[in-house]
């Protein structure tokens, strides 16, 4: 049961990174998800043959998870779980297109390679910008200020719910799974109609569970709509800091998506 | 299935983002105006159900591998295709935001290819006609592998689609439609299944949780007619991939029809000379150009995040001193 603990894990750590992110952070959570909207769109708009303007857009994962206090390498170690897939579309690009795009010495590189490459460096970054998001600012906070912008609540409400019960059911799921295996006789695999029980098993659960709540819910006065409650004011800033922050970022963005990037690497050099 | 950011352009992603938030909008609309007691609650617990059932992979028989539910008719089975959409699509954005399972600007794409398709099309098109009232056990595990089926070639037809508009991928459509079905006609099969056993299961302990609020549907379809329409479809579908995938694209159409041949001609003999003189002077052709700007890039981001990491430890270290104070 590896996945399970693996996505208990995942939750427990993203809460501790938010809270621990909130020493370094005062950019503000609605800032933050306006600059990563911004810059997954630029991202995604550089050609596939651009590698190197590719590879410059790193420098937002990796600056803002670094003084958000989350730490790069966790935030690139948990992008790599996008490879699998972008990897299996990919990899017929250097099958299909052998033109030359560019040499190493005698080597060389075909443009269907080049396009591999970027396809995988877009996936990786595009994941590292929401994963740093998502761990220096932390769920709530985004579902409070999604529905700051006027997501309907209806959404908002079930991603709030969802989310919190996650953890419930897998705690549940865990605790059914360990009875299975210590009553399996090292039996790992799950033939479908034991599945079908166990996984019936976990829904029955599931709905008594949703009774429950609902009776408590309705106990606190529940009319159809969660209560809006007041920012908090960790991430709740909405002042001239977040502002300039945004701006900032969205200009050096905007920058490394359009600057001739011959030239800056001339001015790093 | 779920789709990473690297896999699509922002044309793309934008109109399946727009999709994707028109369809949760209704959504939403229609749980609000449910009867349904309870429905509010159910839907979030049931989505945070079938997030967690599909942790557990079961066997897939006769193929010595194991698999997992997306969950998408087993839902809509429980909630109605309406609260089942909004609960899958709740799912699918926690995964993208928590888990880094499919990409952020993709989520409308996945959210239409996986949640939409399962929901709002498998289900009430093939699942509920099919299954009907006091449907037997058979006919369950049928409807659910047929449903499931047609969600996931469809969700496979549009991930294509999607790659192949977006310009990602170098093979022909055809070729790529080929592949992806192929691949989820399987994956369909053991979700079908899957979704058949669960519901099996619930019906037997707790017949009164299945087809919540649409138990008014009688009229079954006949089983045999479906299956031959689906073989059909199928067929029908696999051969018009095959005849697409051996047509030229159309760049391909226009050099063949101005030039004569599909094959870009040589610029001429000045060029032919001009490319010679370059390749007898040039140590690296082109090194300067890209190979050195892609590793300069590397470094110099390398460089940043060693300097970041170095600035956090300080400040950290910084900040933890006062803390071993108090606590002597």
């Amino acid at each position: 049961m590896g996945k399970i603990d693996k996505a208990l894990d995942t939750l427990h750590a993203m809460e501790r990174g938010s809270e621990s992110a909130a020493l370094s952070y005062a950019a503000g959570t609605r800032a933050g998800m306006a600059v990563t909207l911004v810059y997954l769109c630029l991202l995604l708009s550089v050609p596939l043959q651009d590698l190197q303007r590719l590879v410059w857009f790193a420098v937002y994962p990796v600056v803002w998870a670094s003084l958000g206090g989350v730490g790069y390498g966790r935030v690139m170690r948990r992008s790599l779980v996008v490879l699998p897939l972008i990897a299996f579309v990919g990899i017929f690009n250097p099958i299909v297109d052998t033109s030359p795009a560019f040499s190493v010495g005698s080597v060389v590189v075909s443009r269907g390679w080049v396009s591999f490459m970027s396809i995988l460096i877009r996936g990786m970054l595009s994941v590292q910008a929401v994963v740093t998001l998502m761990s220096v600012c932390g769920f709530a906070d985004v579902c409070r200020e999604l529905r700051a912008v006027h997501v309907p609540s209806s959404l908002t409400m079930q991603l709030q719910l969802v989310y919190r019960y996650i953890g419930v059911m897998l705690e549940e799921l865990q605790t059914m799974a360990r009875a299975r295996a210590a009553r399996g006789y090292g039996r790992r695999s799950f033939p479908l109609r034991m599945w079908g029980t166990m996984t019936g098993q976990l829904f029955l659960r599931s709905v008594d569970r949703a009774e429950r709540i609902h009776r408590a819910m309705l106990a606190r006065g529940f009319d159809g709509s969660m209560p809006r409650y007041t920012p908090s004011e960790r991430h709740g800033a909405h002042g001239v800091g977040s502002v300039v922050w945004a701006v900032a970022w969205t200009g050096v963005l905007v920058w490394l998506r359009f600057a001739h990037i011959g030239s800056i690497f001339n001015i790093v050099r | 299935m779920h789709m990473s950011d690297g896999l699509i352009s922002t044309p793309v992603a934008a109109v399946a983002a727009v999709a994707a938030a028109a369809l949760i909008g209704v959504a939403g609309f229609k749980v609000k105006k449910s009867t349904r007691p309870g429905i509010v609650p159910l839907t979030g617990v049931l989505g945070a159900f079938v997030f967690a059932a599909q942790m557990v992979n079961f066997s897939i028989p006769g193929t010595g591998s194991s698999g997992h539910i997306i969950g998408g008719v087993l839902l809509a089975a429980f909630l109605g295709p309406w609260a089942a959409f909004l609960a899958l699509s709740s799912v699918l954005i926690i995964q993208c935001l928590l888990f880094a399972d499919g990409g952020l600007l993709a989520l409308g794409c996945n959210i239409v290819n996986m949640a939409a398709m399962s929901c709002l099309v498998a289900y009430p098109l093939v699942f509920r006609p099919l299954i009907g009232r006091g449907a037997s056990t058979m006919r369950l595990m049928c409807a659910s592998v047929l449903a499931c089926t047609v969600a996931l070639e469809l969700g496979a037809c549009l991930v294509a689609v999607e790659t192949k508009l977006s310009g990602v991928t170098a093979l022909s459509t055809g070729s790529f439609l080929l592949l992806m079905t192929g691949i989820h006609l399987l994956i369909g099969i053991g979700e079908g299944l899957a979704t058949g056993a669960v519901l099996g299961f619930v019906r037997k302990v707790k017949p009164s949780l299945l087809e919540p609020e649409d138990r008014g549907v009688s009229r079954r379809v006949p089983l045999g007619a479906v299956v031959a329409f689906a073989l059909a479809a199928a067929a029908i579908g696999g051969g018009l991939s095959m005849a697409a995938s051996s047509d030229p694209d159309g760049l391909e159409w226009s050099v063949e029809k101005v030039a004569g041949s599909s094959d870009i001609p040589s610029a001429g003999v000045v060029a032919d000379a001009a490319r010679r003189i370059q390749s007898g002077t040039a140590a690296m052709p082109d090194y300067d150009n890209t190979f050195s700007g892609i590793i300069g890039a590397a470094l110099v981001m390398l460089t940043l995040w060693g300097f970041c990491a170095l600035l956090t430890r300080r400040r950290a270290v910084a900040a933890h001193v006062p803390d071993e104070h108090v606590k002597e």
